[in-house]
């Protein structure tokens, strides 16, 4: 069952907001989702509308403390990502293995990169969030030599927060498109509604269903989900796939 | 959103809106060093990337501005789908995905023919929605 690890090699670029959101364009079309947050101090929460105060259950937590939003299963690693015990884990749990009924995103930090490899190893995508800044595209050498082609064969790009009202972004997302091509699965705009939503404890899509990083975000997650489907149609759950019946 | 930018939208019939291209040339392209670098570190041409390539063909006295439709389009599906070929075959979690040859490295790609396509890739842009004035930041 598929796991998709989404994970940048920069921080605060919206791997989280990325994750939440293909969670939901996942569950959307009928998957069993669990999302699986690795940071120590998690936002995932706030992306669905829930508050601060929430913290999310450990992946082994018994089913009555779930947190369930929207039918998304949402839970922490509590141990570190770095867990010899992590992969066993989710192999036992079913995932690593054919069967598309369940998904399991992944939340992996930045910092977390050794770890974020070896799950990508044993992932089906890895998503990686960027932004067109200096900074963020500094760290592509380095992203790209630990990564290996067969790491990267497996790895889709998506720009977030672009701003094209500034030259600068314009030109590094012009580089980014160059540089990643086919690999490239879409940008998000940089919108002011995505911490907005954050503030008002309100998911993007309540807040502000016109959204332009929601209609963005939302276009990039149903690509991942064609790409899903096209493979293998056994993952769909029932209701989904008699929808698309 | 704020009520006065969703009342905007409202009165423009949009359900988004994002400011549209101002104008790119080659020269402004050649200010940051830093894509200059990158396109020289060894390690990003580890990706399946057409970049080099297309440096490649430019240097070949091919060089003339990209049609759009010849710019590095949106990820077509079944090029996606190699992402997710993972779990197709069998039930070895780390059976390798059918991962496309690598592109023979080559360190000495024309940056500059690359630079140039990017401009115009973005100039392309700005030409196909209208020119607005150059921002005060140029
Ligand atoms: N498209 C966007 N437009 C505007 N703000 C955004 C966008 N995407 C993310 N943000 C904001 O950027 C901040 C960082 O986002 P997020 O927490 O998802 O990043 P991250 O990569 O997971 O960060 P970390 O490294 O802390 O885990 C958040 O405050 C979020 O609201
Ligand atoms: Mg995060």
């Amino acid at each position: 069952m598929p796991v998709i690890l989404c994970h940048g090699p920069k921080g605060g670029t919206g791997t989280t907001f990325v994750a939440a959101h293909l969670a939901m364009g996942l569950s959307a079309e009928g998957a069993d989702v669990t999302v699986l947050t690795f940071a120590a101090r998690d936002t995932m929460p706030l992306h669905f509308g829930l508050s601060q105060a929430i913290s999310l259950p450990s992946l082994t937590a018994p089913a009555d403390e779930a947190v369930l939003v929207g039918g998304i299963n949402l839970r922490h690693w509590t141990r570190s990502a770095d867990d010899a015990d992590l992969l066993p884990m989710l192999n036992d749990l079913g995932y690593l293995s054919p069967g598309k009924d369940r998904v399991m995103v992944l939340d992996v930090p930045s910092g977390d990169w050794r770890a974020a490899r070896r799950i990508a190893q044993a992932a089906c995508a890895h998503v990686c969030p960027l932004t067109v800044q200096p900074d963020s595209l500094a760290l592509l050498p380095q992203m790209f030599d630990e990564a290996g082609t067969d790491g990267l064969s497996r790895t889709a790009f998506v720009i977030n927060a672009l701003d094209e009202t500034r030259r600068l972004s314009r030109h590094g997302a012009a580089f980014v498109r160059e540089l990643a091509g086919q690999r490239l699965v879409g940008r998000i705009r940089s919108d002011e509604a995505v911490p907005e939503a954050m503030a008002m404890l309100q998911p993007l899509s309540r807040y502000a269903p016109a959204s332009a990083a929601l209609s963005d975000v939302r276009a990039i997650s149903g690509k991942l989900v064609d790409a899903l489907h096209s493979t293998d149609p056994v993952w769909i759950a029932p209701s989904a796939a008699s929808r698309a019946a | 959103m704020r009520i006065d930018a969703r009342n905007l939208l409202d009165r423009l019939g949009r359900s988004d809106f994002s400011y549209k291209e101002f104008e790119d040339r080659f020269t402004d392209l050649e200010l940051w060093p830093i894509l200059e670098a990158l396109l020289r570190d060894p390690r990003l041409q580890a990706l399946d990337q057409p970049a080099l390539q297309v440096a490649k063909s430019a240097t070949r006295g091919n060089g003339e501005a990209p049609a759009p439709d010849e710019r590095v389009p949106e990820a077509p599906k079944e090029q996606i789908q190699v992402l997710f070929s993972r779990y197709e075959h069998g039930s070895e979690p780390a059976a390798k995905a059918s991962a496309p040859a690598p592109h023979p490295a080559d360190s000495s790609g024309d940056v500059r023919a690359l630079l140039r396509r990017l401009s115009a890739a973005v100039e392309t842009e700005g030409a196909a929605t209208g020119t607005a004035p150059r921002e005060g930041d140029a």
